[in-house]
C-alpha cells in the first residue's frame, strides 16, 4: 500500500498533542507525572512506529496523495454550512435560549438543504415537540432560556 | 443455584413493571426506526439516547439501551430487503437475499423471515448471556491493581483494531484517548492536570464526548456529501408469514446461526458485521436447496438475521462481565453503564445482581417486543427509512445538542460535544479510530488507579505488573488482541467474497424491477 500525504498531517497531530502534554506536564510534581509520562510515552512511541511503517511504504510503493480518497465527493459549501450553523446554534442558544434557536437552526438548514417549505414546518414541529415532551415534560430537564431572554424577563 | 434462579425470576417480576414494558417498547421502536436509516448507525442511536436515561433508574436505562441495539441491529434488515441499501452493515449480507424476494414479490416473506429469524437468534443469545456472564464475573475477583491495569490495556488493544484500516493507526487512536483521559484532578493526589478551566476537574465528560464521536461526526459525514433521494421502498402486498415447513427448515439454520453469532459475539473485537456473513454463508453450505441462494433464499435471510441478532446477547458478556466492549455499541452501552456508577465485574453479579438480572430478564423481553413491532410496524419503517439526509442532519444536530445539554445542564458540555464532533469527523476521514478513544476514555481512569496502586505497592518496581500469572495470561490476550484483527480481517473478506460469488450479477441484472410487485 502507498504512502499517504494525508498521514503526515496524523503524524503531526500525534507528535504535537504528544509535544503540548508533555510540557504542561513537566509543571506537575513528580508523583503526579507517572501516568501522564506514560500514556505520552505510548502515543509517541506507537506515532514513530507508525512514521517508520509510513516511510518503508513510500520506499516500497511510492507516495500518493490521499486527499482525492479522504475528500472524494466532498461538497464544501454545504459542509461548512452547517459546520458554520452549529457553531452559530450554540452561540444562539446562549443569547436567545433553546426553542427559538433550534426552529432557527433547523429552518435556516432544512431551507438550505432545499427541504420543501411544508415538509421542513412539519419536521421542526415534530422535533421541537419531541423535546418538550420527552427533554422537558418527561425527564424535567429545563432547557436553556437565554441571556437576552432573561435580561427582558427581569 | 437456587439462589441464581430466584434472582433470575425476581428480574423477571422487576422488568414486567408497566413503565419498564413502556421503555422497551418505545426502546425497540426507535432503534428500529435508526437501523432502517441508511446512515445512521446502531452505535450513534445508543449514543444518542444516552443522556434520555440518566434520571431513570439504572436497570430501566440499560433496558432502554439494549432495546435501541437490538433494534437497530434487525432495523437495518427492513432497508436492505425493501431498498437494497442495509440500514446498518450487520444486515449487508441480508440484502442479499432479502432484495432478490422483493424482486420476485416476497417482501413480506422475507420482512417476516428476518423478523423471525432476529427474534430467536436474539432470544437464544441470552441464554448464554443468563450462563456465562456470572462465571466470567467470578473470574476477575482473583484481578489486583497491575490484574486490572493489564485488562485495560486488553480492551484498547482489542477495541483499537476493529475497523480501523491500520492497527497501529487503532492503538494510536487508544494512546489520544487515554492521554485525553489525563484531563482533570490527579485521582490520587488531586493536583490539576492539563485543565483548561475548573469545569474540567472532573475530567471529560464522557457522554459528551461519546455523542460527539458517534453522533455528531456522523452529521459531518452526512454534511459533506451531495443529498440523495433514497430509492422508493417496494411496497408489498404479500402476506408476512410463513408457513410451517418453511419454519421447520429454517429450525436448523437459526441454531447454527445462534452458535455462530454467540461466538462471534462473545469474541472481542468481531462484531455483528462479520457474524452476518458467516451466518449466511454457512446456511448455503448446509442447505438442501443451494440452487435458491442468489434468487431469493429465504434460508439465507434467517442465517444472516439469526446471526446478527445472536451477536447482540454474546457481546454484552465480556462487556458486563471483564469491562471488555468487543464492538462500539457495546463501548457505548459501557460507557451508559460507568455513567450510571456501576463497574463491570463480579459487583454486578454480586451486590448490584438484582439491577443486572432485571436488565437480563429485560432483554429476554425486549426480543418479544421486537417481534411483535418488527411485524406491526414493518410497512411504516419501510417508509421511515427513506428519510432524506436533508432531515436528518438538522434533527440528529438538534438531538446531539439537546442530549448532551441534559446531563449537568451546563452549555459547555455542548462545546465539548460539538469539539469531539469535529475531532470524530477529522478522525473518521483519516482511518482513525473513534471507537478505541471512548474505549479509553472510559478505561484510562481504571488502568490508571490500577497502575499507579500496582507501582504504589511494590514500592515503584515495575516488576509488580508482570508479578502473577493472571497478568501473564493478560499480556498474552493483548498480543492476541494486536494481533487478532489480522485474522478478523481475512475472515471477514473471505465470508464476503463467498456471500458476492453467491449473488451472481447476471441473475440480478435479469430481474428488473417490473418483476417486483
Amino acid at each position: 500500500m502507498k504512502m499517504k500525504k494525508t498521514d503526515i498531517g496524523v503524524v503531526l497531530f500525534m507528535y504535537l498533542v504528544c509535544g503540548f502534554f508533555y510540557y504542561h506536564m513537566t509543571k506537575l510534581k513528580a508523583s503526579s507525572q507517572t501516568y501522564p509520562r506514560f500514556t505520552i510515552v505510548l502515543l509517541f512511541g506507537l506515532t514513530t512506529l507508525y512514521l517508520v511503517q509510513m516511510i518503508i511504504a513510500a520506499k516500497k510503493y511510492g507516495v500518493e496523495s490521499g486527499v482525492d480518497e479522504v475528500f472524494k465527493d466532498f461538497k464544501p459549501a454545504q459542509f461548512f454550512v452547517c459546520l458554520i450553523a452549529s457553531i452559530l446554534y450554540l452561540v444562539c442558544i446562549y443569547f436567545f435560549g433553546f426553542y427559538i434557536s433550534t426552529v432557527l437552526f433547523m429552518a435556516v438548514v432544512l431551507l438550505y438543504l432545499k427541504v420543501p417549505p411544508l415538509f421542513s414546518a412539519i419536521t421542526i414541529l415534530v422535533i421541537v415537540g419531541l423535546i418538550y415532551f420527552a427533554f422537558q415534560r418527561f425527564l424535567g430537564v429545563k432547557l436553556p432560556v437565554g441571556t437576552v431572554l432573561k435580561a427582558m424577563g427581569k | 443455584m437456587l439462589e441464581t434462579l430466584s434472582l433470575m425470576g425476581a428480574g423477571f417480576l422487576n422488568a414486567l413493571t408497566p413503565l419498564n414494558l413502556l421503555m422497551m417498547a418505545a426502546g425497540v421502536a426507535m432503534g428500529i426506526v435508526i437501523g432502517c436509516m441508511p446512515g445512521l448507525s446502531a452505535a450513534m442511536g445508543v449514543a444518542l439516547m444516552l443522556p434520555m436515561t440518566f434520571t431513570m433508574k439504572p436497570e430501566t436505562g440499560l433496558i432502554v439501551l439494549g432495546a435501541i441495539y437490538c433494534g437497530a441491529i434487525f432495523g437495518g434488515s427492513i432497508s436492505a430487503i425493501l431498498i437494497h441499501t442495509p440500514g446498518t452493515p450487520a444486515s449487508a449480507a441480508t440484502a442479499i437475499e432479502g432484495y432478490q424476494m422483493t424482486l420476485r414479490g416476497h417482501a413480506g416473506k422475507a420482512l417476516f423471515t428476518a423478523c423471525y429469524a432476529s427474534f430467536w437468534g436474539g432470544l437464544l443469545s441470552c441464554i448464554s448471556l443468563y450462563f456465562f456472564s456470572p462465571l466470567l464475573a467470578k473470574l476477575t475477583l482473583k484481578f489486583m491493581s497491575a490484574e486490572y491495569f493489564w485488562l485495560s490495556i486488553f480492551g484498547l488493544t482489542i477495541i483499537a483494531g476493529v475497523s480501523a484500516k491500520s492497527i497501529v493507526k487503532g492503538l494510536m487512536s487508544g494512546a489520544l484517548g487515554l492521554l485525553i483521559s489525563t484531563i482533570g484532578l490527579d485521582p490520587i493526589t488531586g493536583v490539576k492536570r492539563f485543565m483548561p478551566s475548573s469545569y474540567f476537574a472532573e475530567g471529560i465528560n464522557t457522554t459528551c464526548a461519546l455523542i460527539g464521536l458517534f453522533s455528531m461526526s456522523q452529521v459531518f459525514i452526512l454534511a459533506e456529501k451531495e443529498i440523495k433521494k433514497r430509492a422508493q421502498a417496494t411496497r408489498f402486498s404479500d402476506k408476512m408469514s410463513l408457513s410451517r415447513e418453511e419454519r421447520k427448515t429454517l429450525r436448523p439454520t437459526i441454531l447454527r446461526s445462534w452458535i455462530i453469532g454467540n461466538l462471534i459475539g462473545i469474541l472481542p473485537g468481531a462484531g455483528a458485521s462479520i457474524a452476518c456473513f458467516l451466518g449466511y454463508n454457512t446456511s448455503r453450505q448446509f442447505s438442501k436447496h443451494k440452487e435458491m441462494f442468489g434468487k431469493g433464499s429465504i434460508e439465507g435471510v434467517a442465517g444472516s438475521e439469526a446471526a446478527n441478532n445472536a451477536v447482540t446477547g454474546g457481546s454484552l458478556i465480556p462487556t458486563l462481565t471483564l469491562g471488555i466492549p468487543g464492538e462500539s455499541v457495546t463501548a457505548v452501552l459501557m460507557g451508559g453503564l460507568v455513567i450510571q456508577g456501576l463497574t463491570p465485574g463480579p459487583e454486578l453479579f454480586g451486590k448490584y445482581a438484582p439491577m443486572t438480572y432485571t436488565f437480563f430478564a429485560g432483554f429476554v423481553l425486549v426480543q418479544f417486543f421486537m417481534l411483535g413491532i418488527g411485524l406491526i410496524g414493518c410497512r411504516g419503517f419501510a417508509q421511515i427509512s427513506r428519510l432524506s439526509d436533508a432531515i436528518l442532519i438538522p434533527c440528529v444536530t438538534v438531538l446531539c445538542f439537546v442530549g448532551s445539554y441534559a446531563i449537568h445542564k451546563n452549555i459547555m458540555d455542548i462545546v465539548v460535544m460539538l469539539s469531539f464532533g469535529v475531532l470524530g469527523y477529522l478522525m473518521r476521514k483519516l482511518d482513525l479510530n473513534t471507537a478505541a478513544v471512548v474505549l479509553a476514555l472510559i478505561l484510562g481512569p481504571i488502568g490508571e488507579k490500577g497502575l499507579r496502586n500496582a507501582l504504589r505497592t511494590s514500592r515503584g518496581s515495575i516488576s509488580v505488573l508482570f508479578s502473577s500469572p493472571v497478568c501473564w495470561v493478560l499480556i498474552a490476550l493483548c498480543l492476541f488482541g494486536i494481533l487478532s484483527p489480522l485474522f478478523m480481517n481475512k475472515l471477514e473478506k473471505k465470508a464476503e467474497e463467498e456471500a458476492e460469488e453467491v449473488a451472481n450479477p447476471e441473475e440480478l441484472d435479469n430481474l428488473t424491477e417490473e418483476d417486483s410487485v
